[in-house]
């Protein structure tokens, strides 16, 4: 029987380490981070990386929005997106003052609308 | 020892000077040291002595109406150094758009362009003791800290300097009348009188002419003072109330026919916390904050509209300062975490402070001085202020504002909350700072200003007015730089008089 290399040992528990570690962190974040139930809008939702806080900033925005009609701006968001990604068609609207206000905040239209539909599910 | 105090004079004195300089503030004194070693016999009255005394200083009480607004003695200072004596020595030149006629704002438009005022840009600096003419050049040179990247846009990285009293320890700002009594003492051709309060400018049998000033002391003693040229430096306040108070003979007060004297009453806006302003990367660079040195200058980072963006959207003067460090409420946080994420760029380490602003006015002849039937310790009637600021004013001043937060999101600096809409909302953190300006304002046309572009009161051969009372428009940038360099064109003026 061959004595293992104790580089290649050493080698291996770290790298079985780190997969142990990942897939912890993995199932932790699983139990961890909050579930949403499914919406109508969950592929506008997927651009905002933090739901909770673009509630907020959504339900700010609706206060002095109180005719936003979730479907009807979710097909409006949806042909004004389309395959782009979502800070380019944040910076053409930045760049041409398509500004809006949520709590007082200056933000772009199309980052409030999506807010908007975060506070509405 | 030029230096007299006027309660020494005797009661029916007639003084006869080539040039009287009414008031010893910063406008007053600056003549006076403009025309040191001309042929002109001087004499500057002022009406306190070297220090603050409070029956002196009762004489400037008044009535005010309209927007809340200083006690009318509480806005100045009535003693050798005026204003200057608590100024925060806050220094900037106009843009040169702040000269021009726009036709979309009634009454702007003065009698000349920036240009005209430049070459005494450099001795008023001096007097002011401001250090070397950089200002907005600071921004093109090398900073302790990097400046916020606002990319293209209305507003840019604007710079005051800041007036710092030589040798004195303390930083203060140059009070006039202790910075420069010695020199003024050291002038052959000037006499400096304390005590002396002009109450009447009584025109000749020829109404075009200035015939002598009424002189008074608390102390009870009168006399005269018949020179060959007055000019009136007390103040916006105070040369209106001369003016409209010497009427008994032109009944409506003094360069006064057409019913401009006391109108066009201006002073900067500076509603306190207008905004919140969140900077993505944290700190900012501290000269934002406070003042600090910079290649020899006293400076203060601000934020200001460019010219084209004014003339574009036709807006006023808009300046805005970094106050204090704020802390974001909740939804301050969302908002900063959203729209960096968006954006893509990392918010977790966010700062956000208040931002603090000054407002341009729009020329408003219904913002004016009356005299009211009281009287104040010398006879003289008091005055009333009616001060007003439009909701214009306020909007213009917010859509300075929203640019503001547009370019922070564009060049990915941060983001901005404005913190005022309504009305109620500005006049709840209304401010103003003491800037006295327009109400004898300057126009090549007698119907409409007071004065004409040599400062020379339209129809009174004899008689102008050093200061910024001579101000039609009023820009953003605080008034004592300009109102020197103004004073210092008057005074070549008044030299090819004398020669």
């Amino acid at each position: 029987m061959t004595k293992p290399d104790r580089r290649v040992v050493i080698g291996g528990v770290a790298a079985l380490g780190a997969v142990v570690v990942a897939g912890i962190g993995y199932e932790a974040s699983h139990l961890i981070g909050k579930h949403y139930p499914p919406t109508p809008y969950d592929d506008l939702l997927a651009l905002l990386p933090d739901r909770e806080a673009a509630k907020a900033v959504g339900t700010a925005f609706l206060k002095d929005h109180p005719d936003f009609t979730a479907k009807a701006a979710a097909a409006v968001l949806r042909k004004h997106i389309g395959k782009q990604k979502l800070d380019a068609v944040l910076q053409r609207e930045i760049a041409s003052g398509a500004l809006t206000e949520a709590g007082h905040w200056v933000v772009p239209q199309t980052l409030a609308g999506l807010c908007a539909l975060a506070a509405k599910t | 020892m030029n230096f007299i105090d006027a309660r020494q004079v005797p009661s029916g004195t007639k003084l006869t000077p080539d040039l009287v300089i009414v008031g010893g503030g910063p406008a007053g004194i600056s003549l006076a040291l403009a025309l040191a070693n001309t042929k002109a016999k001087i004499l500057l009255l002022e009406s306190g002595g070297m220090e603050f005394d409070a029956a002196t200083q009762a004489l400037y009480a008044g009535q005010e109406t309209g927007v809340k607004y200083y006690a009318l003695d509480a806005t100045r200072l009535r003693y050798l150094g005026g204003c200057t004596n608590h100024w925060g020595g806050w220094c900037r030149p106009l843009d040169e758009d702040d000269f021009e006629k726009r036709d979309w704002l009634p009454h702007s438009g003065w009698p000349f362009p920036r240009a005209e005022i430049e070459p005494y840009f450099p001795r008023a600096q001096s007097l002011i003791e401001a250090g070397p003419f950089l200002y907005d050049e600071l921004a093109k040179g090398p900073m302790p800290q990097p400046l916020l990247s606002l990319g293209q846009g209305g507003l840019y990285n604007s710079f005051f300097q800041f007036s710092v009293w030589r040798g004195n320890p303390t930083h203060l700002p140059t009070h006039f009348g202790e910075r420069y009594a010695t020199d003024l003492k050291r002038i052959p051709n000037l006499q400096v009188m304390l005590h002396a309060n002009v109450t009447g400018i009584r025109l000749a049998h020829d109404p075009r002419w200035v015939d002598h000033l009424d002189v008074t002391t608390l102390s009870g003693k009168r006399f005269t003072v018949a020179p060959r040229h007055v000019v009136l430096a007390a103040g916006a306040l105070e040369t209106a109330r001369l003016l409209l108070a010497s009427n008994d003979v032109a009944t409506a007060g003094i360069g006064n026919g057409n019913d401009l004297v006391g109108r066009f009453y201006a002073d900067h806006a500076i509603p306190r916390d207008t905004a919140t302003m969140a900077v993505f990367g944290g700190d900012i660079a501290g000269v934002y904050k406070d003042t600090q040195d910079i290649r020899g200058a006293h400076c203060r980072a601000t934020l200001s509209a460019t010219q084209d963006f004014k003339r574009a959207r036709h807006l006023l003067g808009a300046l805005v300062t970094v106050e204090q460090h704020v802390p974001l409420d909740a939804l301050g946080a969302a908002a900063v975490t959203t729209t960096s994420a968006a954006l893509g760029v990392d918010g977790s380490n966010a700062r956000a402070y208040s931002l603090g602003c000054g407002i341009e006015l729009a020329p408003d002849p219904e913002r004016r001085l009356t005299l009211t039937g009281e009287r104040d310790a010398l006879g003289m009637p008091r005055l009333k202020l009616n001060i007003t600021i439009s909701d214009d004013d306020f909007a213009r001043y917010r859509t300075s504002l929203l640019e503001l937060g547009r370019q922070l999101l564009a060049s990915k600096t941060g983001m901005l909350r404005l913190d005022r809409k309504t009305r109620a909302e500005w006049l709840s953190v209304m401010d103003w700072g003491n800037h006295h300006m327009g109400t004898t304002r300057m126009h090549r046309d007698p119907k409409q200003g007071v004065v004409d572009a040599n400062s020379q009161v339209h129809g009174i051969a004899n008689l102008f007015v050093a200061g910024s009372a001579v101000f039609p428009t009023y820009g953003s940038s605080n008034p004592t730089l300009n109102l020197v360099a103004l004073v210092l064109r008057l005074a070549d003026h008044l030299k090819g008089i004398f020669r």
